[in-house]
């Protein structure tokens, strides 16, 4: 270690004629990369070992008599790298022949196209044409390797990320290179399948279709996607993904670049949670109307103004009658930081004492990426959401007629508590619920808001290790749905509060007008990329 | 090994019938340069004797041994010693003949050279298919285990070594060092990208040394006679002796042991017995194993030693000298070379895997009769695209000899096109039964 520090960090050396300097460790493919030159890659991924055998990373190096790949060649002082020599774009030129020449060149059909790696370098580092004229070397296609996850052999270019991938990552060692030459394949060792927690990024990390997910294989062209940064709602991981939506509907979520959160990575059911938001009925369309007071039977439909009235005057009076302490919040970790920093203003206006936030805890932290809290920002509610009662406590004080109005944001107690919970909670003078979907607990409410599904709105959440991170939206949102925060702020004001806001940057910045860690802090400090509060001190 | 038989060196036990045994090579002086360098050398003195003997490994590449052993990084901590018995380039067959006959003297340069680089557990790893070999040096590794050569405390010297020996599974690939150490760990037989170098991260991710079977088999004498009486052998540069493997056409296709540097022209003509038929002159040479650039008959007047092969376009690779008359159709001779090169690639890296398979495809077409003239400029194409840029030298291996066949023939290559048949399928057919 001593030998190490005293070299210097950093090396000088030339790539197509340009001076870079760059840290030492880094390789020629990154090196290159700092100085805007592309040098092609298929078999190097940056999070994983580097196998080497693509060989399209070849180039030239002055006094070596050999072209060497790229990706295993770390930077030296002096070194002189020609990307573009004879004898380089010779080599490169060949592999991409050599790559294809087996290829079915299925490009209309198949999913990868439009993201695929082989076609994009043929694009740019081919010759455009073939000498090849015999019969090609032919595979099984569709096969099935596990439950997501399907293989076309023929498509494959063995880079073998996908091995590395199941041996470096997940460590389940499911995948296996098999035979020799050109009947080489990548396939499951005998008796096992592609069945890890993860298996969807041997799909993501695929540089052509060989791997496809089967959910979304034949699904989309990805060219019509429009990708939308944003988190994952699964865990309190906060996993940052791209939302791929066409025509108003995500049809896919892909891990994006995270170095803090996520590196390359996300679980197969944060990729297929969108599934989840795709149901039938929503709160929004529940009855005719674009709002509805629901209490079976009853309902009416109402518009948000309306309904916002109607909420806020109901609350005033039980407050009025029997006092706030009658007045209780279920906030959520399903909830954006906004939405519960409304919530607990809403409380507080009321003089509402109780505010519990129900757990939803499934399986083990994994070490990797997944945890067994399922919602994304229980510790945004812990830190803004005025926490301070148990879910059994408010059930059981409404059962006993404590509590006479509650409001549920984002949650289901009647569904997830059952009948004790039914009986409790349908004896209050006012159930007030704000959702999307039409839970147990929406068909027991005297109101019920509709609020936007993940997809449909801005937001903030924090993750477990206290990361303040942006959803984005990329949809739009259902009838009349709000985020939650613009009906609560509304009651807010008709209770004598500020006025609402009317921009998610306006109720982030109210919701960071308090003490706190996140005091004084703007979405653009937030950025695609999140913020680190995990230090941050309480005032 | 007619004339040669006096100072033969390397196979001077294979005489006696009973040579596989320890008793028949105690009887030849065996096992006395292991004690002598047990107790009257360092480890260091060892390798500076190899050193200076100039010893080259046999293997094929012809790096100098001694210098490989210098790079095994000194003091404690695991390090190996791999013994690569996995012989298989078509046309030798020289270290199967000293696994089979003379397994102790392979042993005992083995042995030694584990004490050299300070290595306490030795692997061999051989061939798959040498089922003999494999049980002769069982059997020779428990005869000298019991006579303490292997063991703890090696003949009271306090060295302690410990061999193992290993099967392949049959891949040609797996006599390349690093599949082979990927082999021995129980992977796929994939060679490893370098650097790092074996010396650095060898077997188990320790630092390793591979070594050829006829390479270590001359340590002993190089031990006992010293390193001036052995670099008198041969060449400067290339000294010692050498086993030659002769096959095809001639008439004593066999093994035989010369200094380096004995004339090809006299290996084939005198010691092999020459051409097998009178009436079939001499068409090529592959002076090296399979992998080697093809000599025409008018260019051997060679000397079969690495630097003398390097200067006249070809190798000495592993000294398996091919010979064919000229009933040969030399489209047909590539055409089996590359299927097997096809076969055996590993796969792994791009070039190799689909080259290798293209190049049988253009072959096949040629040799039927439906190839074309730009067929002979793609085969030396696809060389150049290749040759030097595959993992390991397999690539080389196949480029090397496509490249070589269609320009010292290109007009027998051109003969097919223009003919649209191959001349001697037709020609040779009758006779051939």
């Amino acid at each position: 270690m001593a030998e190490e520090t005293q070299q210097p960090a950093e090396v000088t050396l030339t790539i197509d004629g340009e001076t870079v300097t760059v840290p030492r460790e880094m390789n020629l493919i990154q090196a290159a990369a700092k100085a805007g030159i592309e040098i092609p890659s298929f078999c190097f991924h940056h999070r994983l070992s580097v196998a080497g055998n693509c060989r399209i990373c070849l180039v030239e190096i002055e006094k070596m008599p050999k072209n060497q790949i790229a990706c295993s060649t770390r930077v030296a002082p002096g070194m002189v790298v020609k990307t573009r020599s004879e004898k380089a774009v010779k080599g490169r030129q060949g592999v991409m022949e050599f790559l294809l020449i087996n290829h079915p060149l299925d490009c209309p059909i198949c999913d990868k196209a439009g993201e695929c790696i082989l076609q994009s370098h043929s694009f740019h580092y081919g010759t455009g044409q073939s000498r090849f004229e015999g019969e090609k070397v032919h595979g099984d296609k569709q096969v099935d390797l596990g439950p997501h996850i399907v293989f076309d052999a023929e498509r494959c270019i063995k880079c073998t990320r996908c091995i590395r991938f199941c041996d470096e990552v997940t460590h389940t060692h499911e995948l296996g290179f098999f035979n020799r030459g050109d009947h080489s394949i990548i396939g499951t060792f005998p008796g096992r399948r592609l069945d890890n927690a993860y298996s969807g990024c041997t799909s993501d990390i695929c540089p052509v279709g060989a791997l496809t997910v089967k959910e979304f294989r034949f699904k989309q062209r990805v060219w019509f996607l429009k990708n939308t940064a944003s988190i994952c709602s699964g865990c309190a991981r906060g996993c940052n993904v791209y939302l791929g939506i066409h025509q108003n509907r995500i049809w896919r979520i892909m891990p994006r670049e995270s170095e803090a959160v996520n590196k390359s990575w996300i679980c197969d059911e944060g990729r297929l949670s969108y599934e989840r938001y795709q149901i039938a009925e929503r709160l929004a369309d529940a009855r005719s109307g674009p709002m509805v007071g629901t209490a079976a039977g009853t309902a009416r439909p109402l518009m948000p103004r309306a309904a916002w009235e109607e909420a806020a005057a109901t609350l005033g009076e039980v407050a009025r009658k029997h006092g706030g302490a009658s007045i209780a919040a279920i906030t959520s970790g399903h909830a954006t930081l906004e939405e519960q920093a409304a919530l607990a203003e809403l409380m507080r206006t009321l003089g509402g004492t109780r505010t519990a936030l129900p757990v939803h805890e499934r399986g083990e932290d994994d070490g990797l990426l997944i945890r067994k809290d399922k919602t994304m920002n229980s510790r945004g509610a812990l830190l803004i959401g005025g926490v301070n009662a148990r879910l059994d406590e408010i059930v059981a004080a409404a059962a006993k007629g404590e509590i006479r109005a509650l409001i549920v944001l984002r949650e289901d107690p009647i569904g997830e508590g059952g009948e004790e919970a039914g009986a409790a909670l349908g004896t209050l003078d006012l159930l007030l619920t704000l959702d999307w979907r039409v839970t147990p607990t929406v068909r027991a409410s005297d109101l019920a808001l509709p609020v936007c599904a993940y997809g449909e709105l801005d937001g903030s959440a924090m993750n477990f290790e206290g990361r303040l991170q942006l959803l984005r939206p990329g949809l739009l949102p259902h009838g009349e749905s709000d985020p939650a925060w613009r009906p609560l702020y509304e009651m807010v004001a008709r209770l004598g509060g500020e006025p609402a806001p009317q921009s998610f940057r306006d109720a982030f910045r109210r919701s960071a007008s308090r003490p706190g860690p996140l005091f004084g802090l703007d979405t653009p400090a937030v950025g695609t990329a999140g913020l680190d509060l995990a230090n941050a001190k309480e005032p | 090994m007619t004339d040669g038989r006096a100072q033969t060196l390397l196979l001077k036990n294979l005489h006696r019938s009973d040579s596989a045994t320890l008793e028949a090579y105690l009887q030849g002086g065996g096992y006395r340069a292991l004690a002598r360098a047990l107790k009257e050398m360092t480890p260091e003195q060892v390798v500076e004797e190899v050193k200076a003997s100039g010893l080259r490994g046999r293997g094929g590449a012809g790096f100098p041994t001694g210098m490989k052993w210098g790079f095994m990084p000194k003091g404690p901590g695991p390090k190996y010693l791999v013994l690569n018995a996995d012989e298989s380039e078509p046309g030798t067959f020289k270290d199967r003949l000293l696994l089979e006959r003379d397994p102790h003297l392979v042993l005992e340069g083995f042995l030694i050279g584990c004490y050299a680089v300070g290595c306490h557990h030795g692997f061999i790893y051989i061939r798959g298919e040498f089922v003999r070999p494999y049980r002769i040096l069982l059997q020779a590794v428990q005869e000298a285990r019991a006579r303490g050569y292997v063991g703890k405390n090696l003949l009271g010297s306090g060295y302690d070594l410990e061999i193992t020996v290993y099967r392949g599974a049959g891949a040609y690939i797996c006599g390349e060092e690093t599949a082979l150490l990927e082999s021995l760990e129980g992977k796929l037989g994939h060679p490893r990208l370098k650097p790092p170098f074996p010396a650095q991260v060898g077997l188990y991710g320790k630092p390793t040394s591979v070594n050829n079977v006829e390479t270590v088999a001359n340590v002993p004498m190089i031990v006992e006679m010293g390193a001036n009486w052995y670099g008198n052998i041969g060449r400067p540069k290339n000294t010692g002796p050498k086993l030659f493997c002769l096959s095809g056409h001639v008439r004593r296709p066999g093994v035989y042991e010369f200094p380096l540097g004995i004339p090809l022209r006299e290996l084939i003509y005198q010691h092999a017995g020459g051409m097998l038929r009178d009436d079939r002159p001499l068409k090529a040479v592959v002076p090296g194993g399979s992998s080697v650039p093809v000599l025409r008959a008018d260019q051997i007047d060679v000397l079969m030693d690495f630097d003398s092969l390097a200067a006249a376009g070809t190798l000495l690779g592993s000294a398996g000298v091919i010979v064919m008359d000229d009933s040969v159709c030399m489209v047909d001779a590539l055409l089996n070379l590359a299927r097997f090169y096809a076969h055996e690639s590993c796969g792994q890296c791009t070039p190799c895997r689909e080259g290798t398979g293209w190049y049988v495809q253009i072959l096949e077409r040629l040799e039927r009769g439906a190839g074309r003239k730009s067929d002979l400029d793609l085969l030396l194409d696809l060389s150049d695209r290749i040759q030097g840029n595959t993992i390991c030298p397999l690539g080389d291996a196949v480029a090397m000899p496509v490249r070589s066949y269609v320009t010292q023939f290109r007009e027998e290559f051109e003969e097919h096109v223009a003919t649209r048949r191959c001349p001697r399928a037709a020609a040779a057919a009758p006779g051939r039964a």
